[in-house]
């Protein structure tokens, strides 16, 4: 029976190994010292609240009220080509210290506004803001950028700071 | 005969448990960022994220060929090795449906599913396979 245990052992030994140099050996392979956990990917947890979901005539007239913080969580490139005015960039895969910067946005924030390529696409980032601040009021845009855009309400786009700041994200597209 | 039979379903068992183990190892090798990312979205243990994904999916392609090529001993041992990681699988799978977590399983690559009470139940039934294959196997069988 030791003998299969250190087998065991070996095989498993062997697995790592191999891993460990198959992803030295890829020119992108994962840098895993500089890995920071994603902070806003989760979903709800049992029991906290759940974000409405919010149709984009209604968000747009909270647009500009200094209580009030919209959240894009697609994409960096999604965000440079067009976003809602004023949206700060909150991907679902940010991470370190990138996300710490985001959520600074939210200290004063009485309503935050999600909104995703879809309403699901919002939901898990939705559903981890209602969590980390049960007291502020988390709505989803109703179908997104693409219901916001179509509704020709004011979007902005073109190179931005946000987009700098989140282009090092490591997972997710 | 009931030697022999034992015999028939652990290599079924074995077949089975290594053949999926080798598929989700392979799966999972394309994108280790996000498969460290979907780790830690587990909450179970965020700070080893990124070595288990570096080390989990050629360490499930080396013990899931092992149990269906290699000799006895070492197919044997495969099985230990494959209960120890499905035991491991299962704990953090537990821990997530208990807190209610909704995270994605990550158990085939990106877009595996969410984790529910079923990927446990999945999980067991491979582990009892695994037992089967670890039972069936002789350690000095040719």
């Amino acid at each position: 029976m030791l003998s299969t245990v250190i087998r065991a052992l070996v095989l498993v030994l062997a697995g790592a190994a191999l891993g460990f140099a198959g992803n030295a050996a890829r020119p992108h392979g994962l840098r895993i010292a500089a890995f920071a956990p994603p902070t806003e990917c989760t979903g709800a947890e049992a029991g906290a609240p759940t974000p409405a979901v919010m149709s984009p005539a209604e968000a747009s007239t909270l647009c500009g009220q200094p209580t009030v913080v919209i959240a894009d969580t697609r994409n960096a490139n999604a965000f440079a080509e067009g976003h809602v005015a004023g949206a700060v960039h909150l991907p679902c895969d940010a991470g370190g210290q990138t996300a710490v910067d985001a959520l600074a946005h939210f200290s004063h924030a009485q309503t935050i506004v999600v909104y995703g390529q879809s309403t699901d696409d919002a939901r898990p980032v939705a559903d981890s803001l209602q969590r980390r601040h049960p007291d502020v009021k988390v709505a989803i845009l109703d179908g997104g950028f693409p219901a916001w855009s179509q509704a020709g309400l004011a979007c902005a786009s073109g190179p931005c700071d946000e987009c700098k700041s989140t282009s090092t994200k490591v997972a997710h597209p | 005969m009931k030697e022999r039979a034992l015999g028939w379903l652990a290599l079924a068992a074995r077949l089975v448990v290594g053949g999926l183990f080798v598929v989700a190892g392979a799966l999972k090798l394309g994108d280790p960022g996000a498969f460290a990312t979907e780790i830690a979205n587990y909450h179970f243990v965020p700070q080893l994220a990124p070595w288990l994904a570096v080390t989990l999916p050629a360490t499930e392609i080396v013990v899931g060929a092992a149990l269906v090529v290699a000799p006895a001993a070492w197919r044997r041992a495969a099985s230990l090795a494959a209960m120890g990681l499905l035991v491991m699988f299962t704990v953090a799978i537990v821990h997530v449906v208990r807190a209610g977590i909704n995270v994605d399983c990550g158990c085939f690559g990106g877009n595996s599913g969410p984790v529910t009470a079923w990927t446990a139940a999945r999980d067991l039934v491979l582990l009892a396979l695994a037992a089967l294959a670890f039972r069936g196997t002789k350690e000095y069988a040719k």
